[in-house]
């Protein structure tokens, strides 16, 4: 492999090149051997100053890219936003003056408006890392993912991947099914007709009913997490209905274990409602690898960008 | 009254330019005379028009001026202004101002601010219910009797079609047109772009074609019901189009407008969350845009305007979801029709005089406007060939969201004259 | 130096290796890129010796203090250390310049363990440290100039063998 030219920032995946990706996902598998060792941390990222930024909840991205961070040595900032006093526009605003004037090396921004990180790396020197933009991308769980395909089945080429649920309004299904394409494998969706709309890109096909998801032979099955104000918005009638059609009851549990299919899942779970209790414990979920291999690749995605603040090659 | 004479000038009317230059005499408000080699009176100023178009003034049914109560994103000075700039020498004002124009008063109160600070000729339009609230009639007789030349709630539709009908019923015994901002709000919620693959891949909320196209069909329904004259304002997508191309096939009088935007750009543009490009209605597909295009071209879209709707820069820095829609247009008008509607071949002069000079004046009842003696002398000088780069500097309008801020426009506008009285931009 | 001359100061640097130890089996550890392929030779001459040795590999890229400098992400190999707690460690590397790669070396090292001892092996030491590191094995010595260039070239990465001195004109 040669080496890849770094970039500012990591936005979304579909401005990466199949090149960029594999070298991402190459340079994970040295950082997750690391964790074997006493010492976990190396000295990579020594002085430098990373910021997390999150306008919206979320403990396990958060600290998976904390960890990550400070396995390289960084100096993690929580930035600590206040989302019930977030003004319309002014936090944007506010937001690149604050970083401007902090002179941080790397931000790590979740928002629930698509684009804003878009928006905060053109205005900033620092590498800004997307954890999450509205219903737009989420290229580090993407990465993360691809990581665990390629680790469970060595090739992620030719693998067929379903992913079922509320694709209209997950960042998730938009970037784990483009890093997925991206590298071969054949990605159909499943769920309710309100969350699968008709826009998607025209390879992503969706499968009308459960029968022909699993006639379809995938070889893993990506869950993803309900939301459960969708049910407030009509989207579908009740949680109940949900798992009763969309989820995995004990009954397509046992179909997915004959059928030695893999199960996926960004996290958290909602028990009951994408899955029963039983999946939790199952030896081809790789739900906990997922996370694990999260930090992994989140070290290799610190390591790959070049923030401007750093001075340029000669 | 000052005199002018321009010589050597292309003159410009609704079959395209004129074969050879011609001078014209400007007096008293009008076009004196038409010829060649015509001699300055004393005192007269002489332009050199070499090289350069000589335009009826445009006139811009859709401008959105802010004053009274936005003052700090545009009034009647900057906004009249920024329309003269722009080769516009009369514009019909949108009357979502705060308070809205929806009282005699207010429209007289409006009618005496354009008088003392207007550059250009400006009419308003008035609300169809109190307050833009779509709860209640508004002073429609009232606004009437003070000479409103047009009934809107635009950027809001009437929700409630009882009421709509009843506000055509009542409209239609004063004469007032109707106009409609096309929308049906349950399904486009908090919609930023069109709905589409675009929307899909940007992860952001879509506003269908469909929510616009069952508000025409539904107006134009009312505007048969009950015999009221209907405009259609910023129609911007092909079934919206075939649906009011219909109506006209019937015999119903309902007329149509087209924002520049919808010719020019389509939903593509939004890659990047540019909340320059944040319209409503949104920008759609290149399929609606070349709909739009060939109306324009076939006279089924009766009018051109600028939807013109300044924002401050503030507001317009927030993320692409909570930004205000709109964009500053009146500025650029004509370089920007020149630059990618006439040299990239998709209008002819013909057409834009069509549509951009006589149409609005004809639904609005206002006197012609042409190059031609004895005519009221609103007047463009423009040079078709002198490049502009766009810059915040050159606006006259205090809204900066614009989307060709930085671009390259080939044509500028010289010299403008309302009723008469010259404005110099060369 | 020739493919002779080479294979030579292996020898050479085999030899003194196994002098110092014949009872204990150190860890030799290569490291990447050429190091690697150094320290296999080495451990094959040490084995005909007689001197058992245990093997292991060493990327320093995240120890590197020059990351800001590089427009391209250096591509990451695995280290393969054993236990290295309490017992001798030989780092392997090709050309010994400024030092800085083996102090980068070492802290990787201690950061598997802390080592009885680390000691250095080079093929080419070519002089000009900018830190107070030395080697206790060296195949060849060059005098250079700091912005000399020494290319050394292997049959396993470079298809052919040889170590080439490039004087900057």
């Amino acid at each position: 492999m040669t080496d890849q030219p770094r970039r500012k920032d990591l936005l979304d995946i579909q401005s990466l090149s199949v090149d960029e990706v594999n070298g991402i996902l190459d340079a994970a598998v040295p950082f997750k051997d690391l964790f074997k060792r006493s010492v976990k941390k190396v000295p990579t990222l020594k002085g430098k100053q990373v910021l997390t930024l999150f306008y919206e909840p979320s403990t396990r991205t958060k600290s998976s890219f904390e960890i990550a961070a400070k396995r390289l040595s960084a100096d993690v900032t929580n930035f600590s936003v206040s989302t019930s006093s977030v003004v319309k526009g002014e936090s944007v605003l506010d937001t690149i003056d604050t970083l401007q004037a902090m002179r941080t090396d790397y931000v790590i921004i979740r928002h629930q408006m698509s684009g804003v990180p878009e928006m905060i790396a053109r205005h900033t020197d620092a590498s800004v890392i997307n954890a999450g933009d509205g219903y737009h991308a989420h290229p580090t769980q993407a990465l993360l993912d691809a990581y665990t395909v390629r680790e469970t089945f060595g090739e992620i080429a030719g693998r067929r991947i379903l992913i079922v649920g509320d694709i209209k309004h997950s960042r998730v299904a938009r970037s784990t099914s483009r890093i997925l394409k991206m590298l071969g494998a054949d990605v159909r969706v499943f769920g309710p007709g309100t969350l699968v709309p008709d826009d998607r890109p025209e390879w992503l096909q969706a499968f009308a009913n459960w029968d022909a998801a699993f006639a379809w032979k995938p070889d893993a099955i990506y869950l993803l997490r309900v939301q459960r104000e969708r049910q407030d918005d009509q989207f579908f009638p009740s949680v109940q209905e949900y798992h009763k059609f969309f989820g995995i009851t004990a009954q397509r549990f046992a179909r997915v274990r004959d059928e030695g299919i893999y199960i996926m899942h960004p996290g958290p779970v909602n028990r009951g409602v994408e899955l029963v209790d039983a999946v939790m414990d199952y030896d081809r979920s790789l739900i906990n690898q997922q996370v694990e291999n999260g930090i992994a690749t989140r070290m290799a995605v610190l390591y790959w960008l070049k923030p401007q603040s750093t001075p340029l090659p000669g | 009254m000052p005199t002018t004479l321009i010589k050597n000038a292309t003159l410009v009317d609704v079959n395209g330019l004129a074969e050879s230059p011609s001078d014209v005499l400007i007096s008293e408000g009008m076009i004196r005379k038409i010829g060649v080699g015509l001699v300055s009176p004393d005192g007269a100023t002489e332009i050199d028009g070499s090289g350069c178009l000589l335009l009826p003034g445009l006139f811009d049914m859709n401008v959105h001026l802010r004053e009274p109560g936005r003052e700090d994103k545009e009034s009647i000075a900057t906004g009249s202004a920024a329309a003269a700039h722009g080769g516009v020498t009369g514009i019909l004002a949108m009357p979502n101002t705060d308070p809205p124009i929806d009282t005699g008063g207010m429209v007289q109160s409006v009618r005496d601010l354009a008088s003392k600070k207007s550059s250009v000729q400006l009419l308003t339009a008035g609300c169809l219910t109190k307050g833009r609230e779509g709860k209640q009639m508004a002073a429609i007789a009232a606004m009437a009797e003070e000479g409103v030349y047009l009934l809107t709630d635009d950027p809001s539709p009437v929700a409630d079609p009882q009421l709509l009908r009843r506000c055509m019923e009542y409209a239609r015994q004063f004469n007032v047109r109707v106009a409609s901002h096309c929308s049906t709000a349950a399904l486009v919620k908090d919609g930023a772009m069109n709905e589409g693959p675009m929307a899909y891949q940007l992860g952001l909320p879509g506003m269908p074609a469909m929510a616009e196209e069952l508000a025409i069909f539904r107006d134009i329904e009312l505007a048969r019901l009950t015999g009221c004259k209907l405009h259609i304002q910023h129609v911007s997508t092909v079934r919206g189009l075939d649906l009011i191309r219909q109506a006209k096939t019937d015999g119903l009088d309902v007329t149509c407008e087209v924002a520049l935007h919808h010719l020019i750009f389509t939903d593509e543009a939004v890659v990047g969350y540019d909340t320059r490009f944040k319209m409503d209605p949104p920008l759609r597909t290149a399929v609606d845009r070349q709909a739009l295009i060939a109306g324009v071209v076939d006279g089924s879209v009766d009018v051109l305007v600028s939807d013109h709707a300044p924002h401050t820069d503030f507001e317009k820095s927030a993320d692409f979801n909570s930004a205000p829609f709109g964009v500053s247009a009146l500025d650029f008008v004509l370089p920007v029709v020149n630059d990618r509607l006439i040299t990239t071949g998709s209008l002819s002069w013909g057409a834009v005089i069509r549509s951009y000079v006589n149409r609005p004046r004809e639904i609005l009842g206002l006197e012609p406007v042409s190059v031609s003696e004895g005519s009221k002398a609103d007047l463009v000088l423009f040079d078709p060939n002198a490049r502009q780069t766009v810059s915040i500097e050159d606006f006259c309008s205090l809204g900066h969201n614009s989307p060709f801020i930085g671009e390259s426009l080939q044509g500028t506008v010289r010299y403008v004259f309302v009723v008469g009285r010259m404005i110099n931009f060369a | 130096m020739t493919k002779e001359t080479i294979d030579t100061a292996l020898d050479r640097v085999a030899a003194s290796i196994a002098d110092r130890y014949q009872d204990s089996s150190p860890v030799v550890a290569g490291i990447h890129t050429r190091g690697v392929i150094v320290a296999d030779r080495l451990r094959a001459k040490l084995a005909a010796l007689g001197c058992g040795v245990r093997s292991g590999t060493l990327d320093i890229s995240l120890y590197r203090d020059d990351l800001d400098n590089l427009g391209t992400m250096p591509s990451l190999k695995n280290s393969d250390l054993p236990a290295v707690d309490g017992v001798d460690v030989i780092l392997v590397d090709d050309v010994l310049f400024t030092g800085r790669t083996i102090r980068a070396a070492i802290d990787g090292v201690t950061d598997y363990g802390r080592p009885r001892k680390i000691e250095l092996a080079v093929l080419v030491d070519r002089g000009n440290r900018e830190l107070p590191i030395q080697a206790d094995y060296v195949g060849e010595t060059f005098e250079t100039e700091r912005t000399d260039y020494v290319a050394v070239h292997l049959n396993e990465t470079d298809g052919e063998e040889g170590v080439f001195l490039l004087r900057k004109s």
